[in-house]
Formats: C-alpha cells, structure tokens, sequence
C-alpha cells in the first residue's frame, strides 16, 4: 500500500507541474500583457515602456517561467504584476475565505445530504422520496446565479432578514463574514445536497438488496441498528468520492456566487488576475487549485482503501 | 450684572455651538475596482481610484452645478488681454490633511508633475497648452501658455488636476494627503476604505463623519447592495435597474443629461470611408430619436455627430434628421449604386454596443448597406479592435468642448480613432483658442462641429443621460455629475 501511495503522490506532483506549464502558456498566448490590460487607451510610448520595464515583461516567456519556478520551490510565491503585493498575503486571504465558505457550507451541505439520501433511499417511491428528489432536480439544474439571485431578491429586498451582499474586506478576520455569508452557503449548501443526496440514495438502495442486508433481516437485527450499523457504512463508500469533488469545486470553481455575492473568494481572484493579465497571481492560484484537486483525490482514495480491505492490493481482484 | 452678562454670553455661545451640527454618521458608496491591484490614490496615475481622489483632494477650479468654472482652491482668476498669461490667486488659510499651509509651492509641484515627460500622465493631454509658470507671491500663480486660450479656468476643472503638498509624489499612491473635506483614516483598495470628516475643511466642516467607500466589482451586485441598504449612494444605474427602484420610498433615482456619449468610428483613412461622400451617408441613414429610444430607453438626448455636451456653452444646434434618400444618392455618386458591406465591430465591454449595433444595422440596410455585427471579445478591446479595425463602436466620457474637440479630432491627437486629418478643422479649433471674444470663439466652435457633421468618419447618434441613486437617508445629495457634488453638504439620517 505504502508503495501505491508513493506512486500516487509522484503522478500528483507531475499533474500539477503539468498544469502549471499548461496555464502559463495559456495565459501568455492571450493577446496583450499585464500592462495593455492595465493601460488599455494610453498603452502606447513611454508609459507603456515605463510599465514593462517595472514589471519585467521584456524577458522571454520561458526564463519568467523558470525564474518563477525556482521562486516556488524555494516558497516564495513572488508578488503580483504592480509589483508591490505580495502574493502570498492576498492569495493567503482569499484562500482562508474560501476555505471558510467551503467549510460552513460542507458543514451544512455534507449531513443534510447524507441524511436525506438515506431517507429517501429507504422509502423509495413515496411522497418523501419523490418530493425531495425532485426538488434535487430543480436544485441542480437551476443555474446558480437564478438560485442566488432570487434568494437575494426574497431574503434581502423583500424581507430585509439577511444582508444582500458581502461587504468586508478580504483580508477581515473570518467571523466578520457572518450574517453576510448566510446566503452564499445557503446556495453552495442547496446544489451540493442535491448531487449527494442523489449519489446517497442510489447507493442505499442498492446496498438495500444485497445479500448481507438480507441476512441481517432474516437474522433479526433491529430495523435502525441495521440501518446505522450495515446500510451506511456500506452506502457511504460510492459517496466519498463526490464529496471530495465537491471540495475541490467549492475551493475554485464557485466563481459565479463569488461574483454575485461579491465574496472575495479565490475563484474571483482567478478571473480579475487573467483579465489583468496578472501571470503571477494566476500560477499562483492554480497551483493551490490543482494541488488541492489532487490532494483531495487522493485523500478520497485513501479513505475507501481504508474503508475497503478489497481495493488495498495494486492487483485487481482475481476471480 | 456683569456675572449675568458674562453668563448669558456663555450661554449663546453654547446653543450656537450645538445649532452648527458636528459631522454624524456614515454615507456608504461603492467603486468598481476597475484597476485590480494598480488602484491608487495619485489624482493623475492611470490607476486613481476617483471616488476616493474627488473627497481627499481639491483642484484649482471645480464645476458648478451648471456646469460653469467656480472657485476651488484658486479664489478668482485673472487673464492678460490676449489670454496668454492667466494669473490665480490662492485661498490662504487652507491647511493640507498633515498640517501644512497650502501656498503657491504646491501648485507648482502638482502641476510640474502633470507635465512630467518622464511620468508620462494621462492627464498631461489636458494641459499641454501651459508652457511654463512661476509663482508672484506666496499665493499667486501665473501661467504661462504657449497659445491662447480664453477657457484656461474650464480646462482646470479636469478631475485629475488636483492638489498635492509639495514634494509628496513619491507617497501620494498611498496616503491621498490633499485638502479635501474627508481625510484617510483606513485604506483597502480590494474591501473598505474608510474616510474620516475634516473638521478644518475650509470651505466648513463635513455633514457626514465617515464615508465609507466599498469595492464591489460586479454591476448586478453593487445594485443589489443599494436595494439592500449596504450603500446609500448609485451612479449610473441603467434604465433596466432602475425599474426595479421606481415606486419605492426607499430610494430617490434622478436622472440627469450628461456629454457621455457612444458611437461607432467609420476610419477615414482606408477604403471607402476614406470618401466624405461614403462617411456621411454611412451617418444620414441613422434615426438618431429611434436609437435614443431603442438603445437608451429613452434616457439620452440626440446628438449631430459633435462630441460636445447637450448644456456646453459652445454646443452647436444641429438638426439631423434620417435621410435615407440623400444617404442612397450619396453612395451612388461615390461609385456604391447597390450598397455596401460593412463590419461593424461590437463587444459586450459597453452593454449597449450590440444593441447599437443591431438598431443600426436594421436602420442602414433601408438605403442598402449591409452591416454584419461582429462581436469581438471584451478582454483586449482597446488593444486589437479599437483604432485598428474598419469600423468599431466607442465611447467617451464628457469633456468641455475645445477639449473633446482636440482629443478626437485634430489630426495629431492620439486618441483620433477614425484618423481624421482635416487642415482646415485644425485651423478653425486653433482660431477659436486663440478669438478672445465669446461670441466669435462660440461661432468659430459651432462652424467647427458644423464641418464635423459634414465631413467627420464618426457616428455619434446621442450623448446619454445617468440615473443617481440615493436612499432615502441621504440628505442634501447634489443630483449631478460625480465630479461636482459637494460631498461636504451631504448629510444622513
């Protein structure tokens, strides 16, 4: 197992400096540079000179790359292209927000849907089933920013409960965020449920007809400890890996509610530092992005070797 | 008696105290964050966060509400008799936000700057006429223009012409010191920004305590922040949004007529628009009241191709009504008898540019001009399609008169996106600085936006109106253009 590990964790590395290369070429083949975006009408003469030299952007794209390379494994993470910020500061702060939301709305998202898998699952086909799935339809179907915007127009406008939008500061401390942060988790919160919650269900009903659930009826074990104790554990293991995906999404690609809701969130940086053309800040977020995607994969991974004896061999089961 | 005397004085003293309100509350307003991580609080860097400048800092000479040079920081304002030499008496008693006295020093420093090469400013374009100055007295100024120019106090108005304590310019990006009535107390670019009120303002203190100036980036969020009551103050709300604000009390929306304007560029320098005959046809065939409508929703005013504002004192009075007739006899004396194909670039950069775009294209093709809109991307606009493509839509935001004129059209300009190089415009623009006579520079301005309806490569159907949003808690709001509220009147609630 050590030696599946160690294997998976060298492919991790290769991905990520995969993706790193991949988005800086991508980035750089855009047309303009951090300065253009910057100086849109007035790029032109020595105000345009002035901006390359201070930014560097007169040496070629490969040394920039290298040079950028070797600042990341020493851990400096450089500063973004108006040359005063450090990356690490406000990356840092937009990373520990978006890990803030990810956290409240998984905190909510992950036991509802778990919950409500598991009910469904079990009463397949009756009222309860059928409202809640297709409620999860709807959930998942609607856009997102349809979703956010008419809970804006209700919960804010309409009633006044809740503020519309975030207003702090990226860098404000975590607790700050709150009553703001109440809808963007709602929202992020509705659409994961409804993806496990299915995921959940599916897999309930199907470990409902196996053979050692059938057993452990004709056995005589209590209805809810069978539940609790057979069904779940067994039912859970298909799931982890939405889960895990689930992170790595609320972790980068929830741009939209980031957007509507003005969250300063890492998604949102994201998109500003490719329109400016900002490299630095840019490689710097999809680094933490695709670390955190493979991390997290093979975290899920992991967990259902764990869970699951059958799958801790590099051989596929011979039968 | 003379105890009851001194008592009841002490007493008048304090109810007159207590009736001259100290600075309360706080007024909310929002930026755009348009420059990311290059905003800056220096007034002439590309990157100036205005709504922080405009309360930090003071010019020479601000615009009224009717859009006429007042006193600012300059008390009065004097020319010699050919408006070459132009002599500004400073207000003395105004201190910076650090303490300092104001004096005749600082403008020069703030001004040397604008002109700096080497720093190489937008704003430099606004001034390019000053040739040199020099101080006559601890608070004179005189300038020294190399043409002349009887509008010098208009063109002073500019927003970026602020004024710095000397030798500050290295700083000034991040401490915003000038004489405004709001001094810095916390900056963040990317979240709050605080501004505390500066009791000494000299024009008297601030209504308001705090103003709090909040980046939020996305349209559709600042306008449900102000719905929301987490700002007290919009600018320009579209006609769309604004529908959503009408028959509340919560909020007051008043629209009010700018010299903002969108149109699309015809380059007069490659075929065929490089034949005056094509241009002007290519802008007969416009229903200028149809586009207002279509386009604006009715929230602009129609305008004669001129760059110049609809309340400009040398705004000429042009009727242009569509004339598909003359547009089509016009194409076949230059040789286009069954038309003409056009691509008329579009992004959704400006969000009214495709609907331009596809209400001209219906309008043109009556006299058989086939337009293909071209949606081009928003990113890298200006670098790849503006100024480079045949035909691009644009927009400008108002300027006075001589300089839209200038900036657009002389043939040297820089920003002279549709190429015009006429010799005798740029002999009735330089006429007109140099006629000291207002009725005459007015005639020889008018004649100037006469011959660009002729001969000019660009479309300009209407120049449009902004919706302001104040909540109802703001008090005392000037319903005008940013850059002229007096911030220090504004109270709340």
């Amino acid at each position: 197992m050590l030696k599946m590990l160690a294997r998976r964790l060298l492919l991790g590395l290769i991905t990520v400096i995969l993706v790193s290369i991949i988005i800086f070429s991508g980035v750089e083949f855009l047309p303009g540079d951090a300065c253009t975006a910057f100086l849109e009408r007035d790029a032109f003469g020595k105000l345009l000179e002035n901006c390359r030299e201070s930014l560097g952007l007169n040496t070629n794209a490969f040394k920039r790359y290298i040079y950028w390379a070797f600042g990341v494994v020493k851990g400096d993470l450089g500063v973004a292209a108006n040359g005063l910020t450090s990356i690490a500061e406000i990356v840092g702060d937009r990373l520990k927000n978006s890990l803030f939301l990810a956290g409240c709305s998984l905190s909510i998202g992950v036991p509802l849907a778990i919950f409500l898998g598991v009910v469904t699952g079990l009463w397949r086909d009756r009222p309860v089933d059928l409202f809640f799935s297709t409620s999860a339809i709807f959930a998942m179907t609607i856009p997102e920013f349809v979703s956010a915007t008419v809970l804006i127009l209700i919960f804010s406008v309409w009633l006044g409960w809740l503020p519309g939008i975030v207003v702090v500061s990226a860098s404000a401390p975590v607790h700050e965020f709150f009553p703001e942060i109440i809808l963007p988790m709602i929202v992020l919160a509705m659409v994961m449920t409804a993806h496990i919650l299915r995921m959940v269900r599916s897999s309930v009903i199907d470990v409902m007809t196996s053979d050692y659930i059938q057993m452990a009826t004709l056995k005589g074990t209590p209805y809810w400890h069978m539940v609790l104790r057979h069904v779940l554990p067994n039912a859970l293991l298909p799931a982890i890996n939405v889960v895990a995906l689930t992170i790595a999404w609320l972790l980068g690609g929830v741009v939209v509610i980031e957007v509507v809701f003005n969250y300063p969130g890492l998604g949102r940086m994201m998109i500003e530092a490719i329109s400016d053309r900002d490299l630095p800040v840019v490689q710097a977020i999809a680094l933490i992005v695709a670390t955190v995607y493979v991390g997290v994969n093979l975290a899920a991974d992991i967990t259902t070797m764990l869970a699951n004896p059958k799958l801790r061999t590099l051989h596929t089961r011979s039968k | 008696m003379k105890l009851l005397t001194k008592l009841f004085t002490a007493m008048v003293f304090m109810i007159a105290g207590a009736a001259i309100a100290d600075p309360s509350g706080t007024l909310r307003e929002s930026h755009d964050l348009g420059f990311g991580e290059n905003s800056s609080l220096d007034p002439i860097s590309k990157g100036r966060v205005f709504q922080m400048t405009d309360k930090l800092m003071d010019r020479l000479v601000r615009p009224g509400l009717d859009g006429s040079p007042s006193a600012d920081l300059a008390e009065n304002w004097s020319a010699n008799a050919d408006a070459t030499v132009w002599t500004f008496n400073i207000r003395k008693g105004v201190k910076f936000h650090d303490g300092s006295n104001l004096d005749a020093d600082d403008v020069l420093y703030s001004f040397t700057r604008v002109l700096d090469p080497d720093i190489a400013s937008p704003a430099r374009s606004a001034v390019k006429m000053i040739d040199s100055m020099k101080k006559t007295g601890s608070h004179t100024v005189e300038f020294t223009l190399n043409t002349p120019f009887a509008d010098l106090p208009l063109t002073l108005m500019d927003y970026r012409l602020r004024i710095l304590p000397e030798g500050s310019g290295d700083s000034i990006a991040s401490t915003g010191i000038g004489t405004g009535p709001f001094k810095l107390e916390k900056l963040d670019f990317q979240g709050t920004t605080v501004l505390a009120a500066n009791e000494d303002y000299w024009a008297g203190a601030p209504g308001v305590a705090k103003i709090e100036i909040i980046a939020i980036p996305e349209g559709q969020a600042r306008l449900q922040a102000f719905m929301g009551g987490q700002i007290d103050i919009l600018f320009r709300i579209t006609e769309q949004q604004k529908t959503m604000l009408e028959g509340s009390d919560r909020y007051n929306v008043a629209q009010i007529p700018t010299g903002n304007w969108r149109g699309l560029i015809f380059r007069t320098d490659v075929e065929p628009f490089n034949d005056p005959r094509v241009r002007k046809a290519m802008r007969l065939v416009a229903d200028r009241e149809a586009l207002v409508q279509l386009v604006q929703g009715g929230a602009g005013n129609v305008a004669c191709d001129s760059p110049v504002a609809p309340n400009d004192q040398y705004r000429a009075d042009i009727s242009c009504p569509q004339d598909i007739e003359q547009a089509k006899a016009l194409l076949a004396e230059a040789g286009f008898a069954d038309g003409i194909e056009v691509n008329v670039h579009v992004a959704t950069l400006e969000p009214t540019w495709p609907t331009l775009g596809i209400a001209y294209q219906a309008q043109a093709a009556e006299a058989g001009i086939r337009v293909n809109v071209v949606q081009t991307p928003s990113d890298g606009y200006w670098n790849r399609i503006w100024m480079k493509k045949d035909v691009a839509a644009t927009r400008w935001k108002e300027r006075p008169a001589d300089q839209a004129l200038h900036e657009i059209y002389l043939s040297t300009a820089k920003w002279n996106e549709s190429f015009y190089k006429d010799v005798d415009f740029d002999e009735l623009l330089a006429s007109a600085r140099r006629e000291l006579d207002f009725e005459k520079r007015k005639a020889l301005y008018v004649q100037a936006q006469e011959h660009l309806f002729e001969n000019a490569g660009t479309l300009i159907p209407y120049t449009v109106s902004m919706n302001i949003g104040s909540s109802s808690r703001v008090q005392n709001f000037d319903a005008a253009k940013e850059e002229a509220v007096r911030w220090h009147l504004v109270t709340v609630d």
